[in-house]
């Protein structure tokens, strides 16, 4: 069932055009990230959402209904923002319990709401705190409490981990979904770190340039990203590329790399003469063979369980490749190696529009 | 290329609050051409540290020397040393290119030998095309790799990098690690950089400093650091995500050595996989602290059960959080796997991967079935 629908919205700001034309629909309980760098209008999107601000045109629908001249806290609608947010003087129960007060409920209600929320984030030991006496971690939990205590249908989360120390922001990406599945709520999450998009979403929308380029699961959106800048957006190290274009002949269709031909998948045949962008992911690039695109070693960093080799071609193209640092044979700096790139990470974009090729 | 002895320095913070001690007999080598990282969080004593080398700070106690020759007392600009500094401390009026280039000036280099060399280094960081443009109108990272330009680009004995790729734009990082890397090499450039970011440490060093309360917990390799961490604070400092860490209960006899890990699962071992000086160190300890990397601990068949909590591909690999006995614990894969939410799995953890600390000093005892 389609929780939350947006039709054609647009933003702007005099002549500013934030967004244009936007169209997302997300079911009941889904989790979907809203993805983007920083000035993509991400946060604004939220605001349109939760009622705190009015689109230039278009629709917003939650449960069915166009909720255009429905006041903020009448919408079903919860939030949280990265700066947390938590009014000063009052203490954590009280901040959890604002929502509640504001639609009216019974004390006695109140108090149930606020318990149940604060043993779900466990953070019913500090409920007698004020923020200022609070960890991040609990400031941060208190304001999702506050966000997801009055139940709401739709939770909109305003890049929330962002203002906690790494450690912190790994264990709430792995205690996140089981919580907010437990919410029920559907889920708008805003963040711009590509791993937390892919550990949290059921579907991306990777917001650009004021449009949605593509929203999918995201493994689609890895594996099949539907341009360039989608591609560049998702992986560490991001994606190589090399501008070139597309040739077939008799022994099938190649791209010129580096001054090397590269054999590519035969699907791409439809695009021989076009020019194009190849691109091949770090970890799809192996550098083993005993044949395939010369390159020379020149750097080697290891980071972490992966290695990263920074490679270059007799004609200057750099390129990397990352490998498992558990991998036998780990070539060393001034090593001559053959290049060979796997198709799954293997992509071809049309060099005018971006858009990705299919093969 | 000089080789920088720190011998037995400490910096006291003086005020009336109280003395802060912020680096505590530090003794640290860095070989000629070798680069280094002070790693640590912040108040771990590393931009101390690197503040005394510069000459930004008097040191309290001890003595710092730079290819043989003392520098502690030393006016910075004496030092022979060329820093790039955190908040890149560009001069305003100047353009990208002038201000690189005035590291140059002192340098007697003809003029045409100056120009060259700029523009080398700032094709090599991609900042050739804002050359002519101001600090204030460039973009962070645009600023700080040009702070950074202008650090190497000069003749230095000793090379300074305060968090000098901190702000780079994510696309750019990895292929200029390696090229950075790449140069301080070729010119063998002695180097030390300062960071609180384990992955660039470990991308760009020979060596890490490991810095916790201003006193240095482990000098090693990344690697050595990763396989044989000195303590349980390097151990869960170092390793994204953080090393497992158990209370456990030794039982060993002839036949095996056992952990009982808190929460009941226990994990054997055929004795021979445990070194006999170790088996007589365990004999005479009962709790140990019990370190398993998430990279080690794999799913499959295995004594340690439990209920899949969350399992999160990310391109390259998948991070599988499993709630064992009411606590979580980390297994990453390095293939794509996938496990319901709530699925039942096992896991398992070999000899080879198992890190024992005493759980009262946090000194290892041993890695991989051999004493640390």
């Amino acid at each position: 069932m389609t929780q939350l629908s947006i039709t054609s919205l647009s933003k702007s700001y005099g002549s500013f055009k934030v967004f244009d034309g936007l169209n997302l629909e997300a079911k009941a309980g889904e989790i979907v990230v809203i993805f983007g760098g920083s000035g993509t209008g991400k946060t604004i999107l939220l605001r349109l959402i939760a009622g705190v601000e009015e689109p230039s045109s278009g629709v917003i629908a939650i449960g069915g209904h166009d909720v255009s001249d429905i006041a903020p806290e009448h919408r079903g609608v919860g939030m949280a923002f990265q700066n947390f947010a938590l009014f000063p003087h009052l203490s954590a129960a009280e901040n959890i319990a604002t929502p509640l007060r504001a639609a009216g409920a019974a004390e006695d209600k109140v108090k149930a709401g606020v318990n149940k929320v604060a043993k779900l984030l466990k953070i019913d030991h500090v409920l007698t705190h004020a923020p200022r006496e609070l960890s991040n971690g609990q400031k941060q939990r208190t304001a999702l409490a506050r966000a997801l205590a009055a139940e709401p249908q739709i939770l909109l989360l305003d890049d929330p981990l962002r203002n906690v120390d790494a450690k912190l922001r790994f264990e709430m990406r792995l205690e996140l979904p089981r919580l907010l599945r437990q919410s029920g709520a559907t889920v708008l999450y805003v963040t711009q770190d590509y791993k937390e998009a892919m550990a949290l979403a059921d579907r991306i929308a990777v917001l650009a340039g004021g449009k949605f380029v593509q929203t999918a699961t995201p493994e689609d959106i890895y594996m099949r990203p539907a341009t360039l800048g989608v591609a560049r957006l998702f992986g560490d190290p991001s994606i190589n590329t090399a501008e070139t274009s597309l040739e077939a002949d008799g022994a099938g269709v190649h791209v010129t790399l580096g001054g090397t031909r590269v054999q590519v998948a035969a699907d791409y045949k439809a695009h021989a003469g076009e020019a194009v962008t190849f691109g091949v992911r770090p970890e799809s690039v192996d550098v083993s063979a005993d044949s395939g695109l010369a390159a020379e070693v020149v750097a080697v960093t290891p980071l972490n369980e992966r290695t990263v080799l920074l490679l270059q071609t007799p004609s200057g193209w750099e390129f990397l490749a990352s490998l498992p640092s558990s991998a036998a044979d780990i070539p060393e700096p001034g090593a001559k190696v053959f290049a060979r790139f796997a198709e799954a990470g293997t992509h071809i974009f049309d060099r005018q529009t971006g858009e990705r090729l299919h093969g | 290329m000089a080789e920088l002895i720190i011998n037995k320095v400490d910096k006291i913070y003086r005020s009336r609050k109280g003395d802060v001690h912020a680096v505590k007999a530090l003794d640290l080598t860095v070989k000629p051409g070798e680069i280094v990282a002070l790693l640590g969080s912040s108040g771990c004593g590393k931009t101390s540290t690197l503040r005394m080398i510069a000459g930004f700070e008097d040191v309290t106690n001890g003595t710092i020397s730079l290819g043989g020759k003392a520098i502690h007392t030393l006016a910075p600009a004496a030092r022979g040393v060329a820093m790039a500094f955190e908040a890149y401390s560009l001069y305003p009026p100047l353009t990208i290119g002038e201000n690189m280039s005035f590291a140059l000036k002192a340098s007697k280099l003809p003029q045409a030998e100056q120009e060259k060399r700029v523009k080398a280094m700032a094709e090599m960081l991609e900042i050739a095309d804002i050359l002519n443009k101001y600090p204030s109108s460039v973009s962070g990272g645009q600023q700080q790799r040009a702070s950074l330009g202008r650090a190497l680009v000069r003749d230095a004995g000793l090379y300074l990098l305060d968090e000098p790729m901190g702000q780079l734009e994510p696309q750019l990082r990895a292929v200029l690690r390696g090229r950075i890397k790449h140069y301080l090499r070729e010119h063998k450039c002695t180097t030390i950089l300062v960071t609180h970011d384990q992955t660039e440490a470990n991308a760009l060093a020979d060596r890490i400093a490991v810095m916790e309360g201003g006193v240095l917990q482990q000098y090693a390799t990344p690697a050595e650091l990763k396989a044989r961490p000195a303590n349980l604070f390097t151990g869960t400092f170092i390793g994204e995500p953080p090393m497992n860490v158990f209370n456990a209960e030794v039982k060993s006899n002839a036949e095996q050595v056992s952990f009982v890990v808190e929460g009941g699962t226990t994990l054997s071992y055929p004795a021979a996989q445990m070194s006999e000086s170790l088996r007589q160190a365990l004999g005479k300890t009962s709790r140990i602290a019990l370190g398993i990397r998430p990279h080690a601990l794999h799913l499959g068949e295995g004594p340690v059960k439990g209920k899949v909590v969350a399992c999160q591909w990310l391109g390259d690999q998948t991070h599988v959080a499993v709630d064992v006995a009411g606590r979580t614990v980390v297994s990453v894969s390095q293939e794509r796997v996938s496990r319901a939410p709530g699925s039942d799995v096992a896991l398992n953890v070999a000899a080879r991967d198992l890190h024992l600390f005493d759980p009262a000093s946090g000194n290892a005892i041993a890695h991989g079935g051999q004493p640390a």
